[in-house]
């Protein structure tokens, strides 16, 4: 039993494309109809959207979509029942009649329009402009905010990071610049007379209207002065003539233009000058100096695609957002110092932090977080920014480490690698009538637009039905909750259609500028009766549960105070089994599981063990960042999080899957553990003895060299020995560790672990669940 | 009143009959003296020059003028009878009695007498009518003058008069100086002593003191070395080089030529040449010993007015009145004589000072220069007790220099009681073991290594090897206990307003020349260090210290919580960064040239380049062009709401004098406590609220510079020499100064830009050499007839160069019972600037008719008192004057009518004249008041003995002609007034344009190769040096408004709601009257 529930492994999750055409993947795929049932399936019914992932076959619409009647407003799509002879089309969700415009006139049963094809589920609309001033796209921004409380050698790997950013930067884009430690300094880089800087202060918090005010970009502080001097020649307040806020270009010019400058601003950047306290923390006002980049940026037209793009190397021990006082004697929080509610500066930056974030989302502008530290920054606390922005975030030790290089280098770089950066996005959600949506969990932000669509309890950010998203790319993932709440009448079997429709609408500003509209429209089966469990298990997706399961466990962790994370997984795992498992009561030996749910125990014995629930290995900073990742990355790529992907190269065959077991440590072995945010490549014993005598170097062994080399995004490579069997055997199954020692197979290796291992996790399980 | 006297007769005006022009007197000034002299009779017949005659004649006049008290009387011819009752007025007093003209050959013999004359108790008080003597020569051409004799009462002990008398009466008499005048001068100037011969001949009698109060009358001769009118006591006048033309003694002064760039002239030092004039000892004139008696004698005595006789004609010569007579060449006054203050020349005129014993009276002196014993003689006498220190002052070139005292590791020796310095009035006793204070009366022990034994006189043999115990003042090197810190450097930070309207008016660029030009004046050295910054709605710093960059801009857009953007290198050495600076310094004003913001955040200014400052403290230099509208301290146009509430407005006017709100002055005491300095800069040309902007200079020792309406034309090179000034002027930093004085006194308090934050001591962040403070005193106790009182002035400071010293400054009077001595020995220079001071005070506290009333009133019971205690014998109708005094009322009535007291000034020019007068010299205070007139277009006729600007004209339109050109200078502003009729030959001379409309408002000066426009050229530098400042030059055109401000400085006119001088007089005389009855 034990062997069937670990045999899976990852390698087994190798379709073509998991998350089909549409990019959305649901926990169930065929939904309980009562929410009795619904309770009674354990696993939330949730749906995980990847908004705008590409796709070859993407039909590309060059008009506006077709919407039905207020308050419905879903899009046209291939499940309306449409009328060619009356050209009337019926909505799905709301069952209203809807006429075709003018403009539909010409189509009939032969010539139908691109969305209403079948398999055309997903379709873009790419509406043209309305008119001249629409068309013209405003050019990206890019803010950069550097910290300079850094030693020399961490600036000189910012500065040439900069460069190349700004090298990669298409020639339009707006770059600005903001430096900042004891005090932020704003650079006013169309000002050719001289270095002009604008600086302020860490000790207060400035509010936007001040910002914009201080720096002449208010309306108030513009007009008087035109007033004044009416016979002034008007002082290329429209150079470019994107800007009707005018004068930001002061501080935002085209890349073009200030590629110069600012190379030489960074060849004369020096580390923060004013004076460290020995036994101190280095001044350093982060939060302020995202206030000042978010309340330049806030200067900008609506609409404009903006990142303020933060470089920091420290925590913030000044101002609004500290979170650690400059007395070195004063450790950064600590998980500990979290849960007892002993971090004194915390909630005061959170809430700054959340303020800001509601600034950001107001202008739809994205917080992108470069945090390279060998102690906290602060990520903590930023997380709501990020996230509610739709920011990218990478957290390293050094900027000289190739995480932060290449992950800073992709965000500029064109092409293949390319993220595709997109902006101002917002995402609407349509569904049938029994379903209500209790939230999102991912990086966006609640445009609190309430409907009847909401659902009473609320998971994420709810109580809409429409959510911003700042920034996004095309692996952007939102998980959706949704609630189960018939009304009276549709509670009768056969009286209603036994599809629920859902549709997702996402507005978006692509890479180019471009104001796109992606429409997905997904139908599912309803399952009537708690008879039709079959039905309910076919339609199981257990690596979508595990993500969704891993989601909104962390949520509940960061939300839910005295939450106990591992018995609340235990309970669900052991009441899911006891609904879906096949076996008789109490007999633990006659358990078995539809192969659909066969490797979710696995899942969460790893879910368990991770970072997720296990947070107190780590520091808070490094939860934030793997939950901000969790939240916003593919199901594939999620699970991998849950549960490492292990595997095994040798010389005599092609890769394999290992099982994610200690028993998987052979001499002649290569073992790669991708583990997502880390990367670890295992030379068994003989493997190492070899590499030390430089085998890699011939000519004959150049696949063996071409493994090592094989690098992922966001990757570490660790190859020191033992940093990386340390690394390794926290993630492998402790099969036998020197409790069970007895059975060790010769050559492989033992754990030193009091944690059971997967065999006797499912043997507890199978017992707990056969108990009547 | 009117009836008794003649007085009435002679209107003040001029009178149909001369004609002055007509004079012949080609001679010196002539014409102008002349013309001014038309008015009064005498003058025509007058040879402007023929000196004997004036005299003569003059006498008469006087006599009549003068003691034809009349001459009040002759103004209010009815009314005035008051005066005229007394019969012999006063005024004329003086004057009329002596007959000057003996002086003139006299002077020589003087000298010998000196000492003599002292002796002579009588002598002292002559002197002051000597002093007028000088101007007496002229005589002829003026009434007053004329009566050289008796006028000098009035003139008063001529060297005092001068200032005043100046003008008119003046202007003759110097011009014709040598003759009579000097003997006048000579004795009147020498003083007490000197008068002694004459003096006691007429002074004889009792009276004579009166006037003659010799000594006394210097004080309003007034300016002190800079002989504003007139120059020195009147003695030298003429003779010595002294005056201001020759421009040399002044040359002292650091300005000098240097400055004025402008001026093309100005390059030549005049000096040299004026020295010559052999420096006379103070205390004998040169000239006519027995003169200065003379005068007084009879009736005059004490008050000038009376004119003895009603015989001359009833009326009062206006020009018999007392005015300010200058004088010229540089007396030589030794402190102490015979174990006995000498009493000091007028602090207008030019002397040379031999510390031996008390300091020269440059750096301090008392309102009276014998204090009285008791608190009620004090009060009986209505005079002030005060001090005016001045402890930076420029000494005279041919002065030693004070000498320094190095004490060692232990310190400048103290008693150990009050802390008291070692001076020279500590008795050692006891073969000089023991040293007894002379301010605490307390016995110390003598420090072993202090020790010396006592010759045979009582006094240490070593005295004259010890500066401390021979010199007035001396500095002692300050020890480390006398240091919280080292030394603070010479930092120098300049912030200059960038808004919309400064750039626009040009001052921006004006401020941006002016500091880059006066780098090269900063102190040279490592110490220098400076800094820079701008603002307009924001506040933008420099970083300097980029070697090969451009300087880096930090704004500070917070102007509600300012800080500093730098930790470093906002304020770095001035080698460092020139070149940089430079560059900045140049561009700046393009580098705003289209800057839309008029906001000017003042306030946050000042207060981030303070934070700046705060770890060193220096001087902080702003330039300011408009209303501070923003950010902390931001002010409003109460100038117009104040407007708008005419009817509540009366009232609490006064309250728009007050500053706004207390924000700024929270700031300053902040900044003095940082040893941070403020001087501002007003180039605008709009209300900018001084009276709120001044509290900072006010508080931390620094001054606000006005140049309104700011002209780009014009106001640079002021600007600029200001600033030159500023830096380089002689100054001490980080300043802690306290006065002491012996028991009996205590003091009362302290006034001038400082900041006191305990009740003993002043903060100065900086002080300077124009720098004034007044201190008063009160008696806790009775003083011995016959013992001495001391002060002692102790300031610790820093130099440029960053040595600690201690200038201590000592000045021990006598102590009398005797009214008539405080009389006798009072110094009018010191008690006007007292006046000026305490009605600066008052106006913002109290409303403006209360002030002036307060004024008068002070004058009036001084004179009562005097009227009543010493002058007891004359007749009721008569208006006595003590000679030390009689120039009060003539100074009484200019400063009632000065800008400050006037009702229809703008505020702000109200408010710095305030802010002004809080810190000003004597010498400074007497032109602010009763301005110089000079004539320009006879100036080529006029011998250029130096003297050119001792012709002064009394400030009286009877003496301005249509076809005159006359400049007016207060010490800061130059009025130039073009009458309508003016010779178009002379207009091209002087300004290359042949008619009057033609000549730029804002007048550049330019020199022509003439030798008029030269002579201009140099009156002008000459004043320029004189003063210490560039004289902002403004083209007054008969007929225009320019030419009714010009009249409105002419103080002696009738103007509406405010009296003539002749009035006035009679106005004194009948309040006195009142108060006898």
């Amino acid at each position: 039993m034990a062997a069937d529930l670990a045999g899976g492994g990852v390698g087994a999750a190798a379709p073509v494309d998991p998350d089909g055409p549409d990019g959305v993947r649901m926990t169930w795929n065929a939904w309980p109809r009562s929410k009795v049932e619904a309770s009674k399936c354990v696993i939330p019914v949730a749906a995980s959207i990847a908004t705008i992932r590409a796709s070859p076959s993407l039909l590309v619409l060059p008009y506006a979509p077709l919407r039905c009647k207020p308050p419905c407003a879903a899009v046209l799509n291939p499940f309306a029942r449409v009328d060619f002879a009356a050209k009337i089309w019926i909505c799905p969700f709301c069952f209203s009649r809807n006429h075709f415009p003018p403009h539909y006139a010409a189509m009939s049963e032969t010539n139908v329009p691109g969305e209403l094809y079948p398999q055309c589920t997903t379709v873009e609309y790419a509406p043209p402009p309305l008119d001249a001033a629409a068309a013209a796209v405003p050019p990206p921004v890019f803010l950069f905010v550097l910290d300079t409380c850094l030693i020399e050698e961490e600036l000189g790997f910012v500065k040439s990071a900069m460069r190349r950013a700004i090298g990669l930067l298409p020639d339009h884009a707006l770059v600005g610049l903001v430096t900042f430690g004891t005090q932020v300094h704003l650079y006013e880089l169309g000002f050719s007379d001289l270095s002009k800087i604008y600086v302020f202060r860490a000790t207060k918090e400035i509010s936007k209207e001040q910002i914009l005010d201080q720096l002449g970009l208010s309306a108030a502080s513009i007009r008087p002065g035109t007033a004044a001097a009416p016979g002034y020649p008007k002082a290329g307040l429209q150079a470019n003539g994107l800007l009707p806020s005018g004068s930001v270009n002061r501080f935002l010019l085209p890349a073009s233009d200030c590629e110069y400058t600012l190379s030489a601003l960074l060849d004369e950047l020096q580390t923060d000058q004013w004076p460290v306290e020995a036994g101190n923390r280095a001044l350093r006002c982060t939060g302020v100096a995202l206030s000042v980049g978010a309340g330049l940026l806030g200067a900008c037209m609506p609409g404009t695609g903006a990142r303020i793009i933060a470089l920091v190397g420290g925590p913030c021990t000044e101002g609004p957002g500290m979170i650690v006082s400059k007395d070195l004697s004063e450790p950064v929080r600590s998980h500990k110092d979290l849960d007892k509610d002993a971090a004194s500066h915390f909630h005061k930056a959170i809430k700054f932090y959340d303020n800001l974030a509601k600034q950001l989302v107001s202008q739809g502008h994205v917080l992108d977080l470069f945090a390279s530290a060998l102690d906290q920054v602060g990520v903590a606390e930023m997380k709501v920014v990020v996230e509610r922005t739709g920011g990218l975030v990478v957290l390293a030790e050094s900027f000289g480490h190739p995480v932060f290089k290449d992950s800073f280098k992709r965000i500029f770089e064109d092409g293949e690698q390319s993220l595709g950066l997109s902006f101002n996005g917002t995402l609407e959600i349509n569904c049938s009538k029994d379903i209500k949506i209790q939230g999102v969990i991912g990086p966006c932000a609640s445009l609190e637009k309430k409907g009847a669509l909401c659902a009473d309890t609320v998971i994420g950010q709810g109580s809409t039905t429409s959510w911003r998203l700042c920034g996004l790319d095309g692996s952007t993932c939102l998980t959706a909750f949704f609630d189960i709440s018939p009304g009276e009448r549709s509670s009768q079997p056969g009286t209603t259609n036994p599809q629920l429709y859902i549709q997702f609408l996402t507005n978006y500003q692509n890479p180019e500028g471009q104001m796109r509209i992606r429409v997905t429209t997904v139908t599912r089966r309803w399952v009537d009766g708690s008879a039709n469990t079959e039905e309910l298990v076919e339609g199981f997706d257990q690596e979508t549960a595990a993500v969704v399961l891993a989601r909104y466990i962390s949520l509940k962790m960061e939300m839910e105070e005295e939450f106990d994370a591992t018995r609340w997984l235990d309970r669900s795992l052991i009441r899911l089994c006891s609904r879906f498992g096949d076996y008789r009561k109490d007999d633990p030996a006659s358990f078995t599981l539809h192969p659909n749910f066969s490797i979710f125990p696995q899942f969460m014995f790893n879910l368990r063990r991770s970072q997720f629930v296990q947070v107190f290995n780590n520091s808070p900073d490094e939860t934030a960042y793997f939950r901000m990742l969790l939240n916003r990355e593919s199901i594939t790529n999620s699970v991998v999080m849950i549960q490492p992907s292990l595997l095994s190269y040798s010389f005599n065959s092609p890769p394999v899957p290992a099982m994610l077991d200690v028993a998987s440590i052979l001499v002649d072995r290569i073992l790669l553990l991708d583990a997502y945010f880390s990367v670890v490549i295992f030379h068994g014993m003989t493997i190492a003895q070899w590499r030390n005598m430089g085998y890699q170097n011939q000519p004959e062994h150049q696949y063996f060299r071409n493994i090592d080399t094989n690098k992922l995004f966001l990757g570490v490579k660790y190859t020191d020995i033992f940093e990386m069997a340390r690394f390794l055997l926290a993630k492998l199954n402790p099969s036998a560790t020197y409790n069970s020692a007895h059975e060790v197979a010769p050559g492989s290796d033992v754990i030193f672990t009091d944690d059971v291992s997967l065999q006797v996790f499912c043997e507890h399980l199978q017992r707990l669940a056969v108990q009547s | 009143m009117a009836s008794s006297q003649p007085f009435p007769s002679a209107p003040p005006r001029p009178q149909p009959g001369f004609s002055p022009s007509p004079n012949p007197n080609p001679s010196s000034t002539a014409d102008a003296l002349q013309t001014l002299q038309i008015g009064r009779a005498p003058p025509p017949s007058a040879a402007p020059r023929a000196a004997s005659i004036p005299f003569s004649s003059p006498a008469s006049r006087f006599g009549l003028s003068r003691p034809g008290p009349p001459p009040f009387a002759s103004r209010p011819p009815t009314t005035s009878a008051p005066i005229t009752s007394n019969g012999p007025p006063a005024f004329g007093l003086g004057a009329s009695r002596f007959p000057p003209p003996p002086p003139v050959a006299q002077r020589p013999p003087l000298a010998g007498s000196p000492a003599s004359i002292r002796a002579s108790p009588q002598a002292q008080v002559s002197r002051p009518f000597t002093g007028s003597s000088p101007s007496v020569p002229p005589p002829s051409s003026q009434p007053f003058m004329g009566s050289p004799p008796s006028s000098q009462p009035f003139m008063g002990s001529p060297p005092s008069s001068q200032p005043f008398m100046g003008s008119p009466p003046s202007s003759q008499p110097y011009m014709n100086p040598p003759p009579s005048s000097q003997a006048f001068m000579g004795p009147p100037s020498s003083r007490p002593f000197a008068g002694p011969p004459s003096s006691q001949p007429f002074a004889g009698p009792p009276s004579s003191k009166p006037f003659g109060a010799p000594p006394s009358s210097q004080p309003f001769g007034g300016p002190p070395s800079s002989q504003p009118f007139g120059g020195r006591p009147s003695s030298q006048p003429f003779m010595s080089p002294t005056m201001p033309f020759p421009g040399t003694p002044a040359s002292s002064l650091p300005f000098g030529t240097p400055s004025w760039q402008f001026q093309t002239q100005q390059g030549a030092p005049p000096m040299p040449g004026t020295m010559q004039a052999p420096p006379r000892m103070f205390g004998m004139p040169p000239n006519m010993s027995g003169q200065p008696m003379a005068p007084f004698p009879p009736v005059t005595g004490h008050s000038p007015l009376a004119g003895h006789q009603v015989s001359t004609q009833s009326k009062i010569d206006p020009n018999q009145i007392p005015r300010p007579v200058p004088s010229t060449s540089p007396t030589l006054f030794e402190t102490r004589q015979g174990n006995q203050a000498n009493i000091p020349p007028p602090a207008t005129s030019d002397f040379i000072v031999k510390d031996n014993g008390n300091c020269s009276p440059r750096l301090m002196r008392c309102t009276m220069n014998q204090i009285p014993c008791t608190g009620d003689l004090l009060s009986t006498s209505s005079m002030p007790l005060a001090l005016m220190v001045q402890p930076f002052v420029l000494p005279h070139p041919s002065e030693e220099p004070i000498q320094v005292v190095d004490f060692g590791e232990s310190g400048p020796l103290r008693c150990s009681r009050c802390k008291g310095y070692m001076n020279p009035f500590m008795r050692f006793v006891d073969q000089g073991r023991q040293f007894i204070c002379n301010l605490c009366g307390f016995m110390n022990e003598t420090p072993r290594d202090y020790y010396c034994n006592l010759g045979p006189d009582g006094r240490r043999r070593d005295v004259d090897e010890r500066p401390e115990l021979c010199r007035g003042t001396v500095e002692f090197v300050a020890t480390k206990e006398y240091m919280v810190r080292d030394p603070m450097p010479a930092v120098f930070f300049f912030i200059i307003d960038v808004s919309m309207n400064a750039i626009q008016t040009g001052a921006t660029a004006a401020a941006c020349t002016a500091i880059n030009q006066a780098l090269a004046d900063l102190p040279e050295g490592p110490r220098t260090m400076v800094g820079i910054a701008t603002f307009n709605s924001s506040i933008h710093f420099y970083n300097l210290k980029r070697a090969s960059q451009q300087p880096l801009m930090l704004i500070v857009p917070d102007i509600q919580d300012v800080y500093t953007p730098l930790h470093t290198d906002l304020i770095v050495q001035l080698t460092e960064c020139r070149q940089n600076l430079e560059q900045l310094l140049d561009s700046i004003p393009n580098m705003f040239e289209n800057n839309r913001v008029a906001e000017s955040a003042f306030g946050a200014a000042l207060k981030a380049a303070f934070l700046a400052m705060k770890p060193t403290g220096g001087k902080l230099l702003v330039f300011q062009s408009v209303l501070p509208s923003v950010g902390i301290g931001s002010l409003y146009s109460r100038e117009a709401e104040g407007r708008t509430n005419v009817s509540s407005g009366d009232k609490e006017a006064h309250k728009l004098l007050q500053p706004a709100d207390k924000t700024l002055k929270t700031m300053a005491i902040e900044f003095a406590e940082y040893q941070v300095c403020v001087d501002i800069f007003l180039t605008t040309q709009m209300f900018v609220d001084i009276a709120s902007l001044s509290v900072i200079p006010r508080t931390t020792g620094g001054q606000v510079y006005y140049y309104y309406p700011f002209s780009v034309i014009s106001d640079p090179a002021k600007l600029y020499n200001d600033l030159r000034w500023n830096i380089s002027r002689p100054q001490g930093f980080e300043a802690v100064m306290r006065v002491r004085c012996s028991q009996g006194l205590q003091v009362q308090g302290y006034s001038g830009n400082f900041c006191k934050r305990i009740p003993t001591d002043i903060d100065l962040p900086a002080i300077d050499c124009d720098k004034t403070i007044m201190v008063t005193f009160k008696h806790d106790d009775k003083f011995q007839e016959g013992s001495e009182c001391a002060f002692q002035c102790a300031l610790l400071y820093t130099t440029e160069y960053g040595q600690r010293r201690i200038r201590i400054i000592n000045l021990s009077l006598p102590c009398t019972s005797m009214l008539s001595n405080l009389f006798r020995s009072a110094d009018l220079d010191t008690q006007f600037t007292c006046f000026l001071k305490q009605a600066a005070n008052g106006i913002p506290a109290s409303p403006l008719s209360e002030v002036r009333e307060q004024i008068t009133n002070l004058c009036i019971n001084i004179l009562h008192s005097y009227r009543k205690f010493c002058a007891t014998a004359s007749s009721s109708g008569q208006l006595i004057l003590p000679e030390a005094l009689k120039l009060l009322p003539l100074y009484t009535l200019a400063l009632v009518k000065s800008i400050g007291l006037r009702n229809d000034g703008r505020l702000d020019d109200r408010s710095y004249w305030v802010s002004r007068s809080a810190s000003l010299s004597i010498p400074m205070a007497f032109p602010l008041v009763y301005p110089r007139m000079i004539s320009i277009h006879d100036l080529a006729s006029k011998e250029d003995d130096g003297s050119l600007l001792s012709a002064t004209i009394p400030l009286s339109s009877e003496h301005i002609n249509d076809d005159g050109i006359y400049l007016l200078e207060n010490g800061e502003d130059g009025l130039i007034y073009v009458g309508n009729m003016v010779n178009p030959d002379t207009l091209q001379q002087l300004f290359g344009v042949s008619s009057v409309d033609g000549i730029p408002t804002q007048l550049v000066l330019q020199q022509f190769d003439n030798d008029l426009s030269k002579k201009l050229n140099d009156v002008v530098n000459e004043t320029r040096r004189q003063r210490c400042s560039y004289l902002r030059l403004r083209l007054c055109r008969k007929g225009d408004p320019s030419g009714l401000f010009f009249l409105s400085y002419l103080v002696e006119d009738k103007i509406p709601g405010g009296l003539s001088y002749v009035e006035f007089l009679v106005h004194v005389h009948r309040q006195i009257q009142t108060k006898m009855a």
